[in-house]
């Protein structure tokens, strides 16, 4: 990085080869939304490329860029288009050759942690997807390390009360509009 | 162990920070506690979402920002890296700015106000003689600063506006070489750094002026973009003509174009 703070541009390129999917993970799994978050992407690296000066020697880069890219995503949100609600062919495919259910399974997920209020969905990315440790967390989002870990089980416990919600809505869904003959709903973006 | 006791474990034993004895302790829980065990089974579960991979239009967008960047830059980096005329001036304000340095600074001005004090004999209250150090200081500041936008270095250049950061009114002399170096800078880093400054002062009617004429004159696409998102962060409508012209011209890279689509949409 101070590479490119010096003015190296070719070594962004190399940041970028590490730090994009990464960084775009980081954005679906808070969004659901792939071209929002190709385009915050884009904005995290321009913001390096315009803001590179404020880098200082010893920092560490991975916590700078995930201020950036925390940054970008609350200045878009302050200034434009509410979040797209989850719909499930958002939900990234399984690997091919896994069964069915754990397809199901891992939409669930998506949909209950798409469900959770926004701090605590961006504090279990950031811990579990991210694997950034409790202490890098904390500095990131300006608290204490034992606030992050008591965030993070408050987290899981209401993942796990939305995620059962989910797990039995669909058949209550299903015996429902069996009763009404209303056909199942097709799945789709409605936005 | 009470699940109240646990849930301070279970984070760092979700993240393997835990000793072995306490993990024996936290797993021996789990076994026995329906809700606990499946909290810490939630959490293996999300590694279900798997990661996708961005697509490559992302990449090639990069790759058009850099080459574009690249070549609002010219040969800067050239001239950054050339000898500095101004070496012996830049290493005594690296020295002035440095701890020693800085006390150095700080014991001089400490003098320097007690002889004026004592110059000034006892007619004036003491602050009086405070606003009159006080001014002394920012002038010094200022004059620096203005020093330094004229070095030759890039990197000097830059220092001198970082300088102008430290006031929170600047001096019309000062205020109109940021606005210079906004506009006829060399370098892109220091012509983004100049707007930052400027940033803080759109009281300024020229500021605002300046800031949309370079609009139109500034070739690189970094600068194009931190212009508009200025105007837009002023919420400038008056500049919305001007960005719409620029959005126009022919050869414009189209993440500038796109930006500019943007603030026009914002501002209108």
């Amino acid at each position: 990085m101070l590479q490119v703070r010096d003015g190296d541009g070719e070594t962004l390129g190399v940041l970028f080869e590490r730090y994009h999917a990464p960084i775009y993970n980081f954005y679906t799994k808070l969004t659901g939304d792939r071209a929002l978050s190709e385009d915050l992407v884009q904005e995290v690296f321009l913001r390096i490329l315009r803001h590179r000066q404020t880098f200082r020697p010893g920092t560490p880069f991975r916590a700078w860029i995930y201020q950036i890219a925390r940054n970008a995503r609350i200045d878009h949100f302050r200034k434009s288009r509410p979040q797209v609600p989850f719909e499930p062919e958002m939900a990234p495919t399984v690997a091919p050759g896994d069964p069915a259910q754990k397809q199901q399974e891992s939409e669930l997920l998506h949909r209950a942690l798409m469900e959770l209020p926004e701090e605590k969905r961006e504090l279990l990315v950031l811990c579990r997807f991210q694997e950034l440790p409790y202490e890098e967390v904390a500095r990131l989002v300006g608290c204490g390390v034992s606030t992050v870990k008591v965030r993070i089980h408050r987290a899981l416990q209401e993942l796990r009360q939305v995620f059962h919600q989910l797990q039995a809505a669909p058949a209550n869904s299903a015996q429902r509009n069996a009763r009404q003959n209303i056909p199942p709903r097709r799945l789709g973006h409605e936005v | 162990m009470k699940c109240e006791e646990i849930a301070g474990l279970l984070p760092d034993y979700l993240q393997e920070g835990l000793s072995a004895e306490q993990k024996k302790t936290v797993e021996r829980h789990l076994e026995s506690c329906v809700e606990c065990s499946e909290v810490a089974g939630l959490w293996k579960k999300l590694a279900l979402i798997p990661d996708e991979q961005p697509s490559a239009a992302g990449r090639q967008r990069f790759e058009a920002m850099l080459q574009a960047y690249q070549t609002g830059r010219g040969d800067e980096g050239l001239t950054r890296r050339a000898p500095d005329k101004g070496a012996s001036i830049w290493s005594v304000f690296q020295w002035l700015r440095s701890p020693v340095g800085a006390v150095a600074w700080s014991i001089a001005l400490v003098a320097l106000g007690a002889y004026l004090g004592l110059q000034l004999g006892n007619a004036k209250t003491n602050s009086q003689e405070l606003a009159a150090m006080h001014t002394e200081l920012t002038k010094m500041r200022q004059i620096v600063a203005l020093s330094m936008l004229q070095q030759q270095s890039a990197s000097q250049r830059l220092e001198g506006v970082t300088w102008t950061r430290r006031e929170g009114q600047l001096d019309p002399q000062v205020l109109s070489a940021l606005m210079h170096t906004l506009r006829h800078d060399q370098s892109v880093d220091v012509r983004l750094a100049a707007l930052d400054a400027l940033s803080r002062h759109a009281g300024q009617p020229q500021v605002k002026k300046t800031v949309v004429d370079a609009l139109q004159e500034q070739q690189s696409p970094l600068v194009q973009v931190a212009l508009i998102d200025q105007l837009v962060e002023w919420s400038d409508a008056e500049a919305a003509p001007r960005i719409e012209k620029l959005r126009q011209s022919a050869n414009l890279n189209p993440t500038v174009r796109q930006r500019a689509d943007w603030a026009i949409s914002k501002l209108n």
